[in-house]
């Protein structure tokens, strides 16, 4: 190919090209290198590397040409790691750009057919592709997030509850530990919408959700939106003895929210509350058996906490 | 086949490798790295199975380069699935799941497979006084299976040496392997520059 053509190639392609022999000296500086530099190549031919930009270049970077012209080997600086290790700027809009692009390099070895050494710099600018990374990560942490939330509320949601039963369980079998599971249920709620509507029982949802919420202590320690007016809160590794007098305390936090309920014979909001506590083992069941404590508690009157051992 | 005086010399050139390539990175991450190679083996491609090279059934983030010259090799950088990412997320301070590594991070895994490797490769260049072309390196995500059929399918390079490696940092340590796989004309010049090598101490 007749060499002004080639030199057309250098000059159209869309990444910065720079080759330099074995001392360093310029040999090709093409214009998107020119672009970003405003240094033309007739001001660089034939001049080090290492002088021909306004500000000193990074041992790192200097290090890499090194290495690459003495062993032959090729050379990556990632933008990951290195960001802008030459000063390359966007003068597109403005000629006084004092933020450096960002880059990723390849530094490869050429050998000419006579033994002679030269070097190619390669340099493209991933900006773009680092943003819609960027977009794309933060939509799918977002969806991720919602995928597990219960709109209402903003508590974890049931498909969330499931997945995080099921692993606890296996954690506390495998290594014998402790597992609580209290079932909750707003009393007479049915009732309360009736009367008061279905946007009031919403704020109740919520504010149970809330008190419920302000309860957990340990890291560890998951509450979710059940269904309905149900929630359910996985506990591991509460000391032995606690369940009971834990679950007392979300009962009285619910009761002291005093929410007038004109349907309930307390004339409040109040819950009721299943607990089962154990070790647990592949045959037992113990979200059926805290359930049913639930159903007994409902039972015996309501507003109450009942315990059952797995 | 190796001596233990083989094997040895060729111990002590991967290990100043590995010295370089801990200077390089821990510059580049302005954290002290120490990557050191506390076992070299030698095996041919018939022995070459899952529990000859460590590997688990997981999955692998490798980093490769085939090298030419004086002799020719295809060199594959290997960590588990779990130690790429405790790497990433040291380097980066990233929390994502291997699949997730976006370009940016997988640059970064690529870099450190190059500095390691070129290390390595370096090092036996310079104390076996030879010289050593090499393609650009590249970064894939690997299964055990993927990794033997790489090791198969590179017909003719009937011997692999299986190096090693622990990568250092403050935060832990991390392990890895580095495969180097000969043809047999290649290893019987690798074995004459090391016994050169050898007999000029």
């Amino acid at each position: 190919m007749p060499s002004h053509i080639l030199n057309g190639v250098f000059n159209a392609i869309n990444m910065g090209l720079i080759v330099v022999d074995q001392e360093y000296k310029v040999l090709l500086w093409n214009d998107w290198v020119f672009k970003h530099t405003h240094i033309r190549q007739t001001d660089v031919v034939g001049h080090k590397l290492s002088g021909v930009f306004s500000e000193p270049l990074s041992t790192m970077f200097l290090n890499a040409i090194k290495n690459t012209l003495a062993y032959g080997m090729p050379t990556v600086l990632s933008n990951a790691l290195h960001r802008s290790p030459l000063p390359l700027y966007d003068l597109s809009v403005c000629a006084d750009q004092k933020t450096r692009i960002h880059q990723a390099i390849t530094i490869s070895p050429i050998l000419s057919p006579q033994g002679e050494k030269y070097c190619i710099i390669q340099i493209t600018d991933p900006t773009t592709s680092i943003k819609r990374e960027k977009m794309l990560r933060s939509h799918s942490e977002i969806l991720k997030r919602e995928a597990v939330t219960d709109a209402l509320t903003g508590l974890y949601n049931r498909r969330f509850f499931d997945e995080h039963y099921a692993l606890t369980f296996h954690n506390a079998m495998r290594q014998q530990h402790c597992l609580t599971i209290f079932m909750v249920d707003i009393d007479f709620f049915k009732d309360f919408n009736d009367y008061y509507g279905h946007l009031c029982g919403d704020e109740i949802l919520k504010a149970v959700a809330q008190t419920l919420k302000g309860k957990l202590l340990r890291a560890g320690d998951v509450i979710a939106r059940f269904g309905g007016e149900e929630f359910a809160l996985i506990l591991p590794n509460l000391p032995v003895g606690q369940a009971e007098s834990y679950a007392e305390k979300l009962k009285d936090a619910v009761f002291d929210l005093a929410i007038p309920h004109c349907n309930s014979p307390l004339f409040k909001v109040t819950i009721s509350i299943g607990v089962c506590t154990g070790v647990p083992s592949a045959e037992y069941d113990i979200l059926g058996k805290a359930d049913a404590a639930l159903y007994l508690a409902k039972q015996q009157g309501r507003n109450r906490c009942v315990a059952l051992a797995l | 086949m190796l001596s233990e005086i083989q094997l040895d010399a060729l111990a002590e050139i991967f290990n100043v490798g590995a010295g370089r390539a801990a200077s390089s990175i821990s510059e580049i991450i302005h954290d002290e790295v120490k990557l050191s190679v506390p076992s070299i083996e030698f095996k041919t491609s018939a022995e070459i199975s899952p529990e000859a090279l460590s590997l688990n059934h997981g999955r692998f983030g490798t980093v490769r380069q085939d090298f030419s010259g004086s002799f020719d090799a295809v060199a594959m950088l290997l960590f588990s699935e779990d130690n790429a990412l405790e790497i990433v997320r040291d380097m980066m301070g990233s929390q994502m799941s291997l699949d997730d590594l976006a370009e940016f991070e997988q640059e970064a895994m690529c870099e450190l497979g190059n500095i390691i490797l070129n290390a390595c490769l370096s090092a036996m260049a310079d104390m076996l006084s030879i010289s050593l072309d090499s393609s650009l390196p590249d970064y894939k995500i690997a299964s055990c299976d993927d990794i033997l059929h790489a090791i198969a399918h590179n017909a003719g390079q009937d011997y692999i040496l299986v190096l090693n490696i622990v990568l250092t940092s403050a935060k832990r340590q991390t392990e890895g392997q580095l495969i180097l796989l000969l043809s047999s004309a290649s290893l019987t010049n690798l074995i004459q520059h090391i016994d050169g090598l050898v007999s000029g101490i």
